[in-house]
Order: structure tokens, then C-alpha cells, then sequence
């Protein structure tokens, strides 16, 4: 096995993952939480709930971005290490949803970083987070991260 | 006591005379129109006649050349509106803040969204809106212009400068925006002498999602689903408290059997948060397996209320007239028996909050709330009742169904953070109790009722208990299909002031336990 390979294995294997709530109702958060217990218990995949940016491979991302927190999801996101990943959960984290247009809305996580997988649901089911979070790992065995 | 806030409202109609309009049955029991320079005069006659009395919202309101301000304060079971104007070319009201002190984020809110200028505040500033929003931009009222808002540069950070008390010996612990302890992104500086918290200065509106102008832009209907996503957590309350006041607009008496689903869906909505709660606050007090043992017991009640409502989370079952759907024969008994096992398990965990060493050392006579901070800060729900409080929308102006249905108020005396958790876990039970009580007594005919699309002119206040506490919405009709104003007091934005008070004087470690025992809730604070 090479260098490279043995990487993306065990990058696959224990995906360390980072919540950050961007100006979310909670019902997608809850949903995120609710993935830890023991009925989704996604710790089965190797991911892992990890409190610091500095750790993490992918952030989980939910809300509209508001603007107070737009500049904190940039500087979370510049504080992971390559390579890095971002899921945004919920309709609200993929375009704004319901928020959409509100005075103190940026409106969907890809204005300000780079998205690789959007899970839409107003909130998703937990079944739904889990189906997107091991898509995008499936996806790291072919192709490259987006470098930035 | 039906009719006992009439007392302080003759004493007022004596003292004041012809200066004081007293309109019964508006806006509450009651509303009191007067001139902005007597506000204070006012609130003190009310408060030193009441010891109990509190304020549960100030809302403002854009008249055209002037800006309402509509003191909502609570008289023993009854809620009364104090109604001045003040001129929008000169909009300024004394603060009532020393008077009592949990009107403090109210005025400073006012001062955020509507540009009240409120003298003889404490600690005026920003609350809801960011730092670098512009100076004289006031959302909330009608002429504001909210496309390409500039961006001015954020005022210098005057708790840096300032620190008076400092003198090098406290640290400042900075906990968030995005924190392990905190599911939400809020910011709260600590400041740490040692281990011993002597200040809390909270800095939340990083939420902040402007709901209550969006509500004006959106039609009644567009807008059940846009209020429920104030919360997650709490959606079924949000759109019920909404619907209601709508139809107190309306005039729409809802079929009985529509309010019964409906207490039955506010009670799952309940169920769900208070387990939430409590395993939430075991992982805070590093009892993990509390914390996944709660979320597993509370997995069912999430398959109820999507059997329900058709969703696990936002249910979206809440119309104006009624609920979108009814229940099933077949759903009745799977309810009751999916809530009878959770009743078994409940004698477990309240043994087990009981005897734990771990959780009685971390709960036992942290954050102590005495009874009288509780009702001066004007905190709600739980949080008020853990301090000895009897104070439950559910009792004291029944809603829905609950008037129908018996009950206990759960109080206690301790005001500590495990004070705050038992309530709560007594709360399971009684919740439990209502929803069996209410599908064995689920009366037969309509479930909801048409009503029309435009609002005629009227308001509205209405209040529900949700899990957190009293929940306060405000609904002004202008005739159109739109609202004209819609305001949201959320049970957090009371308790936030008890976590500021409690936390001094504990020790840094306590603080996550504290504050989880608030049950908080941003993105209801912010809105």
C-alpha cells in the first residue's frame, strides 16, 4: 500500500467532524446531536464529534449565515487543516430557506466558503445527514479535495 | 383570583385620574394609555402595589409620525399593556430599569430595532443587531431602507477600554461563538478572579435572523411556517402562540377537537424538550451516559410526533383554525403505549438525579435563584417555578385545551440548578398524564375551520407556555393579507438576565452546569 493510499484510508476510516450552528432554528442541530445517540450512533463510520477546528477534517455547517456569524464561519474554516471538507445541512444552510432575503441574512453557507456536499430537509432526517456525510466520504476515495 | 388585578388598576385610575386611559379587555386584561413622561410613574405605582408583578415584553411599533411602545407586564395571573407614544422625530422614554430590573434586554432591544433613545439605561448598547451595523438604521420601522446596507466600522470595543475593575486580577475567559458547551453561536466574556466568577457580559445576536420584519412581508399563511422556524425546538408552541392571536383577530373559535390535537402536539413538543434538556445537561456536567441514555429514550417521542405531524422536527401541524391533520385510531394506541413505557423509566432517572454522586455534586446549590431576584428579573417558566414561582400559562389563562384538562403545577423551593432539572423531570410525567388524558377525552367532529385569508384591523397579545416559559406574541392586523406587526418575546430572552446573576460569585466550573439548567435557547432569543 502506498503512502497516498494508506491516507485516504484512514481519512475514510475516522472522519473528525466539526458542528458549527451559523444561525440555525436548532432543529437541524438537534438532528446533528441526535446522530451521536445511540440510535443513529454514526461513531460505527469512525466519525467523531470533535469540539476544536484546529482537529477536524470536515465542518458540519447548519443556518443561514448571518452576518454576525459570517466572518467566524471564515475564520473556523481557514483554522482547519488541509484537507478540509464542508457539508452544509439543511435548507437554510444550503440557500437560506425560509430566512432568505431577511435584512441580517447572507443566505446559504457556499456565500462564504466552499461547500462540498449540501443535504437539503427542513431539518433532514438524521437518516438523511448519515446518507450525505458517507456520500461525500465514498467520494474522497476517487476524487482529490478541493485544495484551496 | 379572577379579577384580582383590578385592585391595582382602581389605585392606579385614583392617583393618576384623567391623566390614564384604562380600556378593559384590550391587549390583555387590560390596557392603560397614557403620556410617555408618566411611564415611570406608572410602573412604580404598579410595582409598589404588586410585589409580584414583572414585565413580560416591551414591544414597539411603527405609527407613522410617532413609535408605540407597549409595556406587556404581568399582574398576577393577568397580563396588562401600558401603552404610551413617543414622537419619531424625537423618540425618547425613561428606562424603567432600576425599577425593575428584567426590563434591561427589553429596553435595549427597543433602543436596537426602532431607535428609542432610553435615558437612565445601565448599560445601553448593542443587543440583537451587529457591531458594524449602521448607526442611524433602525429595521423595525417602516421607512427603513434594509437593500445594500452599508457597513459603518464597528464603534470601539468598550468593554476592552473601559475594565474598571480589572486591576489585573481577573481573567477574562471568552466562551464562544462556537464553543463545545454551546450548541449555538453566542459569545459570553467571564471574568474570573481565581477560579470565583465576578462578571458575565453576554454578547448574543450572532442568530439574530430579523423574523419579526420578515413576518410583515409575508402573509399570514407564508407566515405559521416562517414562526415556527423561530425554534426548532419549541416550533408547535411559536405557531401556536401565532394562530392563536391571529384568531383572537378573527374572531375564529376553533373546534374542539382541533385544540385538543393541538394540546396533544404542544405536549409532545414539550416531552421532546424536556429530555432533550436533561440529557443535554448531563453532558455538560461530563455524565455522558446520561446524556445517551436521555436521547434514547426520547427517540420515540420523535416517531410520535412524526406519525403525528408528518415531520420528526418542524411539524408544521399548526393552521390558523385548527390542525392540518387529524389523528388515527390506529395512532391513539401506539401514542399511549410508546408513553406508557416512558413513564416506567422516569422513577429511574429521578433515583438516579437523586443518589448520583456525580449529579448531586454538581447540581446541588449551583446557580442559587432566591424567589425574589426571580420575580424582579421577571424570569419564566421552569427557571420561575424551580425558585418557588407558581407561575404556568397553563393555569393561569388556560389555552387550548388545558383548561379542560387536570394538571399539577410543579414548583419547588431550592432555586437551584438541580431545582431547575427536577421540575422539568416532573414535568415529563405530568406531560404524559395530559396527553393520555387528552386522547381518552378526544371529542368527535372537525379538527379545523375555514377562515379567510385577510386579517381585518385589530390586535392582538397572546400568551402560551412553552417548554422554556411564558411565550409572548403580539399581532397587529392592518386589513391586508399581511401582518403589520408581529411581535416574538421568547421565554430565553427573560431567563438570560437569571444566568447573569447566578453565575457571579460560583466558580468557573459551574458555569456550563448553570446554564444548561436555563434550558437556553438563541435562536428563539434572537429571532
Amino acid at each position: 500500500m502506498s503512502i497516498a493510499k494508506a491516507v485516504t484510508w484512514a481519512r475514510l476510516k475516522s472522519p473528525w467532524v466539526l458542528h458549527f450552528n451559523s444561525g440555525a432554528c436548532n432543529g437541524c442541530d438537534i438532528e446533528v446531536v441526535a446522530l451521536l445517540t445511540p440510535r443513529y450512533d454514526v461513531e460505527r463510520f469512525g466519525i467523531k464529534l470533535e469540539p476544536s477546528p484546529r482537529h477536524a477534517d470536515v465542518l458540519l455547517t447548519t443556518g443561514c449565515v448571518t452576518k454576525q456569524c459570517a466572518e467566524r464561519l471564515k475564520r473556523i474554516y481557514d483554522q482547519m487543516p488541509q484537507p478540509k471538507f464542508a457539508v452544509a445541512i439543511g435548507a437554510c444552510a444550503c440557500s437560506g430557506g425560509v430566512f432568505k432575503g431577511n435584512y441580517t441574512v447572507e443566505g446559504g453557507v457556499d456565500k462564504i466558503i466552499p461547500v462540498n456536499a449540501y443535504i437539503p430537509g427542513c431539518p433532514p432526517k438524521p437518516e438523511a445527514i448519515i446518507d450525505g456525510v458517507v456520500k461525500l466520504l465514498n467520494s474522497l476515495k476517487e476524487a482529490k479535495p478541493s485544495a484551496r | 383570583m379572577p379579577g384580582s388585578e383590578q385592585r391595582p388598576l382602581e389605585i392606579l385610575q385614583e392617583r393618576m385620574g384623567e391623566n390614564v386611559q384604562i380600556k378593559p379587555g384590550h391587549l390583555g386584561k387590560a390596557s392603560i394609555q397614557a403620556k410617555p413622561e408618566l411611564i415611570r410613574q406608572i410602573m412604580q405605582t404598579i410595582l409598589q402595589g404588586e410585589p409580584s408583578a414583572a414585565i413580560s415584553a416591551i414591544t414597539g411599533l411603527d405609527l407613522g409620525d410617532n413609535i408605540g411602545i407597549m409595556y406587556h407586564t404581568r399582574l398576577r395571573e393577568a397580563l396588562i399593556t401600558v401603552i404610551v407614544e413617543v414622537a419619531k422625530t424625537k423618540p425618547i422614554i425613561q428606562s424603567i430599569t432600576d425599577l425593575i430590573p428584567g426590563a434591561n434586554f427589553h429596553e435595549r432591544e427597543l433602543t436596537d430595532l426602532f431607535g428609542v433613545t432610553v435615558e437612565g439605561h445601565p448599560n445601553p448598547g448593542r443587543l440583537v443587531l451587529p457591531e458594524d451595523w449602521p448607526i442611524d438604521l433602525y429595521p423595525l420601522r417602516k421607512d427603513a431602507k434594509l437593500d445594500n446596507i452599508p457597513k459603518s466600522p464597528p464603534p470601539q470595543e468598550k468593554n476592552a477600554s473601559e475594565e474598571p475593575e480589572t486591576d489585573g486580577k481577573l481573567v477574562n475567559i471568552i466562551i464562544g461563538p462556537q464553543h463545545p458547551a454551546l450548541l449555538e453561536p453566542e459569545k459570553f466574556s467571564v471574568k474570573v478572579d481565581g477560579e470565583i466568577v465576578r462578571k458575565v457580559e453576554p454578547r448574543i445576536g450572532y442568530v439574530h435572523r430579523g423574523v419579526e420584519k420578515a413576518a410583515e412581508q409575508r402573509t399570514y399563511l407564508q407566515d405559521v411556517y416562517l414562526i415556527e422556524r423561530i425554534c426548532g425546538i419549541c416550533n408547535s408552541c411559536h405557531a401556536t402562540c401565532f394562530v392563536e392571536a391571529v384568531e383572537k383577530i378573527l374572531g375564529t373559535e376553533v373546534p374542539s377537537r382541533g385544540k385538543y390535537l393541538r394540546t396533544i402536539i404542544l405536549e409532545l413538543n414539550r416531552l421532546h424538550s424536556h429530555l432533550l434538556l436533561l440529557g443535554h445537561a448531563g453532558l455538560e456536567i461530563g455524565y455522558e451516559t446520561l446524556f445517551q441514555y436521555m436521547w434514547r429514550d426520547r427517540e420515540p417521542i420523535m416517531d410520535l410526533t412524526e406519525m403525528l405531524t408528518g415531520n420528526r422536527v418542524v411539524s408544521s401541524s399548526i393552521a390558523v383554525g385548527g390542525v392540518r391533520r387529524d389523528i388515527k385510531d390506529t395512532d391513539i394506541e401506539r401514542i399511549k403505549a410508546e408513553l406508557a413505557k416512558l413513564a416506567k423509566k422516569m422513577p429511574f432517572y429521578q433515583n438516579l438525579f437523586d443518589n448520583e454522586p456525580t449529579l448531586k455534586m454538581r447540581t446541588r446549590g449551583v446557580g442559587k435563584l432566591s424567589r425574589e431576584d426571580a420575580t424582579k428579573l421577571c424570569v419564566v417558566g421552569p427557571v420561575a417555578r424551580a425558585s418557588g414561582v407558581k407561575f404556568d400559562i397553563r393555569k393561569d389563562e388556560p389555552y387550548e385545551a388545558y383548561g379542560e384538562i387536570p394538571f399539577k403545577l410543579i414548583t419547588r423551593e431550592e432555586g437551584d440548578t438541580y431545582a431547575r432539572l427536577m421540575v422539568r423531570l416532573a414535568e415529563v410525567t405530568e406531560s404524559i398524564n395530559i396527553i393520555t388524558y387528552a386522547l381518552d377525552h378526544l371529542p368527535t367532529g372537525p379538527y379545523r375551520t375555514r377562515v379567510p385569508r385577510t386579517v381585518p384591523k385589530g390586535e392582538a397579545v397572546n400568551r402560551v407556555e412553552a417548554p422554556r416559559g411564558e411565550l409572548l406574541h403580539y399581532v397587529r392586523g392592518n386589513g391586508t393579507a399581511f401582518p403589520e406587526r408581529v411581535k416574538v418575546r421568547t421565554p430565553t430572552f427573560a431567563n438570560i438576565p437569571a444566568f447573569l446573576k447566578t453565575a457571579i460569585g460560583g466558580s468557573i466550573a459551574d458555569v456550563p452546569a448553570n446554564f444548561v439548567s436555563l434550558d437556553p435557547c438563541f435562536s428563539c432569543t434572537d429571532r
